[in-house]
C-alpha cells in the first residue's frame, strides 16, 4: 500500500507584522512544517506501520520549501522519503493552483492508494486545497477524518459530524483531511531526527509535471490593513468583584448589549 | 569560522525545547518546591533518546554529535535544572566511564541498558573528607578470593537512590594515594549497598543527592572497571567530559532568567512606561545577553573541540569556569529586574537563582577550574 | 437560462448567506442539492432560479455526489460557485472548483462583478490583512452558509438527477451527547477558555449563560482537546465566525486563530487573569481577575 501524506513549509502569521500599506512582513518569522500537518503526519504513519505501507511525504511551494533543513523536518516525523516540488512561481500560488500540482505529483508518484493531509495550514487557513485535490483526482474526498484503519481498497474511516462520528467504509483511494485533533503528534526522538538525513529526497521539477492550465486567473489588485472596529479598551477595576460586576451590567445596559 | 549550526543541531534543538516547554517546565517549579525526584520523566527522557546521545547506536545511544547533546542540556536546563543534571550525570559521568572504559562483557552487561535510559547511572566518588581533594578518599576495596568487599561512604550522589548502576571509586590500595584508587561498577541490589537520607539544597531540589554507604558490600572480580589503580585516572578523564555538560547546565538556568527578565520588563510599568525603555535596565539586559552568548560559544568550542577530537581539557575548564559564574550573576540581576516579584515563588527567577550557584562547584569547583586553565595558560 | 452563481448545498439548508451574496451579483442563481429531498424542497422555495437534486441510493454521505455536483455546475457553467464551510460542502465545493478549473477564494468580504472580473475583498493570513483581487475566470467562494432561507414568493422546480455515487459508504453514526447549536442566530454569546480548571465548573458557565440569555461557544482547545464541548461551539480561524451583540469570554486568552471568529461582535467583554492576555488589546471592557469570582458576581448583578 502507498500513502502519500501532504504538508506545507511556512511561516506563523502570529509572527508576521503588516505594514500600513496592507503588505505583510513575513522577515521575523520562522518557517516550520504547518502546526496540523503532524497531526496527519501520525495518523498516517500509524495506518502505514498497521498495513505494512510506504508513507511518502509531499510538498510544494516556493523556494525554500525543499531546503535540507525543511525535507529532514518531514522525514523526522515519521516518512518513509519526501517528494519535493520547489519552484519560486509557486510562493503565491492560490488553492486550486497548489491542489492541481499536488495531484500532478500524486499521478507523477504512481500506485498511490491513499492521500493524507493535515485539518488545515496555520498561514493560509483556507480547508480547501485537499478537497480540490479529490476533485483534481476524481478521487472521494472525506474531512474531519478522526481515526483511519484498514488496508488499499478497504479503508474505514471515521470523521465527524456536526454533533456526532460517522463511519464510513472507502473502497478504492481517497484523499482524508485529518481533523486538527485525531492524534497528538510525538515530538521527534533524537534517533528519528539523526536518521532524516538518510532518508530519499526526490524533488520534481514543476515544468515536467502534467499540469492542466488554470480557466482562471486571480491578480491581487490591492492590499489593506483590516478596518477593525475600535473597541473602547476600557479596564473595570476588579479590587471588589460585586462592584466591578454592577459597573460591567450597567455599561453593557448603556451600550445596549443587554 | 563557520558559528552555525548544523540542521541536525538546529532540530534536536527545536524537539528538545518543544519536549522541555510540553513536558518538563509545567513541572518545574513543583519538582523544586516539594523536592521531588522527576521519576515519571525517565521513560519520557528515555523515549526521546537523550539518556545516551553521544554513544553509538549499536551501543543502545543515539550516535549523536557531543555538541548536539550539550544543546539538549541547555534545552532542557532551560526548563528545569533538576531534570537535566538527572540526565548529564547518568550520561557523562556514569555511562561514559562504562563505554570507554568498559570490557566487552561489561558493555554487554551495562551499556546498552544504559545508553537506552533504560537503567540509570550514578557516580560515586566524592565523600565527606573528600571533594576537590579527591584522592583522600577512604573508600576502601579489599581484594577477596571471590571479588573485592567495598567498605567506606559516598556523599552527594546525583540520581541516587533511583539510579541501578553505580560507579564506584575506592581505593584497592590505600597506601598508594590516588595511585591506589579503582573504579568499580556496582549494583544497587548488593548486599551491603545501602542510600542513606535525602539531602536538602538550597537549589536543584528536584536532584536526588544522597550520601550511599558500602559495608562490607561484595562485588565480584569483573564488577572492577578497567584495571587496579587506574581509577583516579578514570574519575578525572569523566570529570573531563561532564564539565562541559554542566557548563551547559548554567547556560540554560541563564537563558531561562533572561528571557523570564525580558518578558517581565516588557510588561512592569513604572512611571507610565515598560521599565524596558530605562536605559537602566536596558544596559542590565545588555550585558546578560552579551555574557551567555560569550558563554554559549566557550561551551559550544569546547563540544565542538571533543567532537573533532581536538584536546579539550583547558577548553571545557574555561566554558564550565565562565558559564558558571555568568549564571549566578545573570540569575542575580534577574531577581533585580523583577524586583520584589522576583524574590517571590511567583515568579521563577528566585528558581534559577537557587539553581545556578552549583554549577560552580560540582564536577569540578571554580577554583579546579582556575588551576587547570592557569596550568595551561603558564606552560 | 445560464447561471451566474451555483449554490452547492449538502446535508443542510443553511444557505440563506449564500443566496443573498449569489443574488448580489445579479443574474440567475441555481442550487445543487446533494443531501436529502426535504433540503431541495426548502432551497427551491427559497427564491432561486432552478434547483438541481443529486439523488443518490442507499446509504452514502454527500460526499459520494461530488462528481455527479460538479458534473451539473460543469454543465452550466458560472461566473462563482459557493458553499458553506461544513467539511462535506467544502469536499462538494472542492471537487466543482477542480473541474472548472476556479480560483479558491475562502475569506470574502465582499464579492461583486465589475466588467469581465469578480472582484473579492479577501481577508488573508488568519484576518491580519485584507487582499482586493480580480479574477478572470470562475471564482469558488468559500463562506458562511447562513441561516435556513425563509421562503419566498414563487418556488423553483426540482430537477432530479441520478448520481452515480464514488464508492463510500456509512456504516455507523454515533450522536455525542453535546446539544447542537447555531452560534449564528445567537445574539449574545459567551466563550469559555483553558482558563477554566474543570468541566465541573461548565456548571457556573451555564448560569451565566441563562443569566444573560446567551449561547455558549469556546476556543479550538475547550472543544477539541479537552472534548468538553462540540466542535460546532469552537470560535476560530477554522470555526464559527460570529457577529453578536455582545461576545463575553471568560479564560480566553486571546490569540489570533481565536479572536478572527468575533471581530464583528458589537461589543467585546473579557475575563482573563492574566493582564498582559492578548484578549485585553481586543475588548471594549475588560476584567482582569479571578473568573471564579467575577463570574459569580456578574450572575449576581444580572439577577
Amino acid at each position: 500500500m502507498r500513502i502519500v501524506v501532504t504538508y506545507k513549509w511556512t511561516c506563523d502569521p502570529e509572527e508576521a507584522t503588516v505594514r500600513a500599506d496592507g503588505t505583510v512582513d513575513w522577515s521575523r518569522a520562522k518557517p516550520g512544517i504547518s502546526t496540523y500537518d503532524p497531526v496527519a503526519m501520525e495518523l498516517a504513519r500509524r495506518l502505514a506501520d498497521a498495513a505494512g505501507a510506504e508513507l511518502i511525504g509531499l510538498t510544494a511551494g516556493g523556494k525554500g520549501v525543499g531546503t535540507p533543513i525543511a525535507a529532514k523536518a518531514a522525514l523526522s516525523r515519521g516518512l518513509d522519503r519526501v517528494v519535493i516540488i520547489e519552484d519560486e512561481s509557486l510562493r503565491e500560488a492560490g488553492r486550486s493552483e497548489l491542489a492541481a500540482v499536488l495531484a500532478a505529483a500524486v499521478r507523477r508518484i504512481g500506485d498511490v492508494d491513499l492521500v493524507v493531509t493535515g485539518d488545515s495550514s496555520v498561514d493560509v487557513a483556507a480547508k480547501m486545497v485537499p478537497t480540490v485535490l479529490a476533485g483534481e483526482l476524481g478521487w472521494p474526498a472525506v474531512a474531519e477524518v478522526t481515526a483511519v484503519t484498514g488496508q488499499a481498497g478497504a479503508l474505514r474511516v471515521e470523521r465527524a459530524i456536526p454533533g456526532g462520528v460517522q463511519v464510513l467504509e472507502i473502497s478504492g483511494s481517497a484523499v482524508l483531511a485529518a481533523s486538527a485533533d485525531a492524534a497528538v503528534p510525538h515530538v521527534p526522538g533524537m534517533k528519528e531526527l539523526l536518521a532524516a538525513g538518510k532518508k530519499p529526497v526526490d524533488r520534481l521539477e514543476l515544468t515536467a509535471l502534467d499540469v492542466p492550465a488554470r480557466s482562471a486567473v486571480m491578480t491581487v489588485t490591492g492590499r489593506a490593513r483590516p478596518e477593525r472596529k475600535a473597541r473602547k479598551s476600557q479596564l473595570i477595576d476588579t479590587s471588589d468583584p460585586a462592584a466591578a460586576a454592577a459597573e460591567l451590567v450597567t455599561a453593557l445596559r448603556v451600550a445596549g448589549a443587554l | 569560522m563557520d558559528f552555525e549550526l548544523s540542521d541536525e543541531q538546529q532540530l534536536i534543538r527545536d524537539a528538545v525545547r518543544e519536549f522541555a516547554e510540553a513536558e518538563v517546565a509545567p513541572i518545574a517549579a513543583e519538582l523544586d518546591r516539594d523536592h521531588r525526584f522527576p521519576t515519571e520523566l525517565l521513560p519520557r527522557l528515555a523515549e526521546m533518546n537523550l539518556m545516551g546521545m553521544p554513544y553509538p547506536e549499536k551501543v543502545g545511544g543515539a550516535g549523536a554529535d557531543y555538541l548536539s547533546y550539550v544543546i539538549a542540556i541547555e534545552e532542557l536546563s532551560r526548563a528545569c535544572a533538576s531534570t537535566s543534571v538527572v540526565v548529564s550525570a547518568h550520561s557523562s559521568l556514569a555511562t561514559w566511564p562504562v563505554f570507554k572504559f568498559g570490557t566487552e562483557a561489561q558493555h554487554e552487561r551495562y551499556l546498552h541498558d544504559m545508553a537506552s535510559g533504560r537503567r540509570l547511572g550514578a557516580f560515586a566518588l566524592t565523600e565527606p573528607a573528600a571533594g576537590t581533594d579527591a584522592a583522600a578518599g577512604t573508600t576502601t576495596a579489599t581484594l577477596h578470593a571471590d571479588g573485592y568487599a567495598l567498605n567506606g561512604s559516598k556523599m552527594f550522589i546525583t540520581n541516587a537512590p533511583y539510579a541501578e548502576v553505580y560507579i564506584v571509586f575506592a581505593k584497592t590500595d590505600p597506601e598508594r594515594g590516588a595511585r591506589g584508587m579503582s573504579a568499580f561498577i556496582v549494583e544497587k541490589d548488593t548486599p551491603g549497598f545501602s542510600v542513606g537520607e535525602a539531602e536538602h539544597k538550597l537549589g536543584i531540589r528536584g536532584s536526588s543527592t544522597p550520601p550511599v554507604y558500602f559495608s562490607d558490600c561484595r562485588v565480584p572480580k569483573e564488577a572492577l572497571l578497567g584495571v587496579e589503580g587506574d581509577g583516579f585516572k578514570i574519575a578525572m578523564a569523566t570529570l573531563d567530559g561532564g564539565r562541559i555538560g554542566i557548563a551547559a547546565q548554567a547556560l540554560g538556568i541563564a537563558q531561562a532568567a533572561l528571557d523570564a527578565s525580558v518578558a517581565y520588563a516588557k510588561e512592569r510599568v513604572q512611571f507610565g512606561k515598560p521599565i524596558a525603555a530605562l536605559q537602566a535596565i536596558q544596559w542590565m539586559i545588555a550585558d546578560m545577553a552579551t555574557e551567555i552568548d560569550a558563554s554559549r560559544l566557550l561551551v559550544y568550542r569546547a563540544a565542538s573541540f571533543l567532537d573533532n577530537g581536538r584536546p579539550y581539557s583547558t577548553e571545557g575548564a574555561m566554558a564550565k569556569l565562565f558559564a558558571s559564574e555568568t549564571a549566578t550573576r545573570v540569575a542575580g540581576k534577574a531577581i533585580q529586574i523583577h524586583g520584589g516579584y522576583g524574590y517571590t515563588e511567583s515568579y521563577p527567577v528566585e528558581r534559577n537563582y537557587r539553581d545556578a550557584k552549583i554549577t560552580e562547584i560540582y564536577e569540578g569547583t571554580s577554583e579546579v577550574q582556575r588551576m587547570v586553565i592557569a596550568r595551561s595558560a603558564l606552560r | 437560462m445560464s447561471m451566474s452563481a451555483w449554490i452547492i448545498v449538502g446535508d443542510q439548508p443553511t444557505v440563506g448567506n449564500l443566496i443573498t451574496v449569489a443574488r448580489s451579483l445579479g443574474g440567475p442563481v441555481g442550487a445543487v442539492v446533494a443531501g436529502p429531498r426535504s433540503v431541495a424542497e426548502t432551497v427551491a422555495a427559497s427564491g432561486v432560479d432552478r434547483v438541481v437534486w443529486c439523488r443518490a441510493p442507499g446509504d452514502v454521505p454527500a460526499e459520494a455526489c461530488a462528481p455527479a455536483v460538479a458534473d451539473v455546475v460543469a454543465a452550466d457553467p458560472p461566473r462563482v460557485v459557493l458553499s458553506g464551510r461544513n467539511p462535506s460542502e467544502r469536499v462538494l465545493l472542492g471537487a466543482a472548483a477542480a473541474r472548472l478549473g476556479a480560483a479558491v477564494v475562502t475569506g470574502a468580504r465582499s464579492v461583486a462583478i465589475d466588467g469581465g472580473d469578480v472582484i473579492v475583498v479577501n481577508a488573508v493570513f488568519g484576518d491580519i490583512a485584507d487582499e482586493t483581487v480580480a479574477v478572470s475566470g470562475p471564482v469558488a467562494l468559500l463562506l458562511d452558509g447562513g441561516p435556513v432561507p425563509p421562503a419566498d414568493r414563487g418556488g423553483a422546480p426540482i430537477e432530479e438527477v441520478s448520481a452515480t455515487p464514488l464508492q463510500l459508504k456509512v456504516i455507523e453514526t454515533r450522536m455525542h451527547d453535546f446539544d447542537q447549536v447555531d452560534l449564528n442566530s445567537a445574539h449574545r454569546v459567551i466563550g469559555v477558555g483553558r482558563g477554566l480548571k474543570a468541566k465541573e465548573d461548565l456548571a457556573m458557565m451555564e448560569e451565566l449563560a441563562q443569566a444573560l440569555e446567551a449561547e455558549i461557544a469556546c476556543s479550538r482547545p475547550v472543544a477539541e482537546g479537552l472534548n468538553w464541548m462540540g466542535k460546532d461551539r469552537y470560535i476560530g480561524s477554522s470555526g464559527a465566525h460570529i457577529a453578536p451583540q455582545l461576545y463575553l469570554t471568560v479564560g480566553i486568552s486571546g490569540q489570533l486563530q481565536h479572536m478572527v471568529g468575533v471581530t464583528g461582535a458589537e461589543t467585546i467583554v473579557a475575563i482573563n487573569s492574566d493582564p498582559k492576555a492578548a484578549v485585553f488589546q481586543q475588548t471594549d471592557y475588560g476584567l482582569v481577575g479571578d473568573l471564579y469570582q467575577l463570574v459569580p458576581a456578574i450572575i449576581a448583578a444580572l439577577k
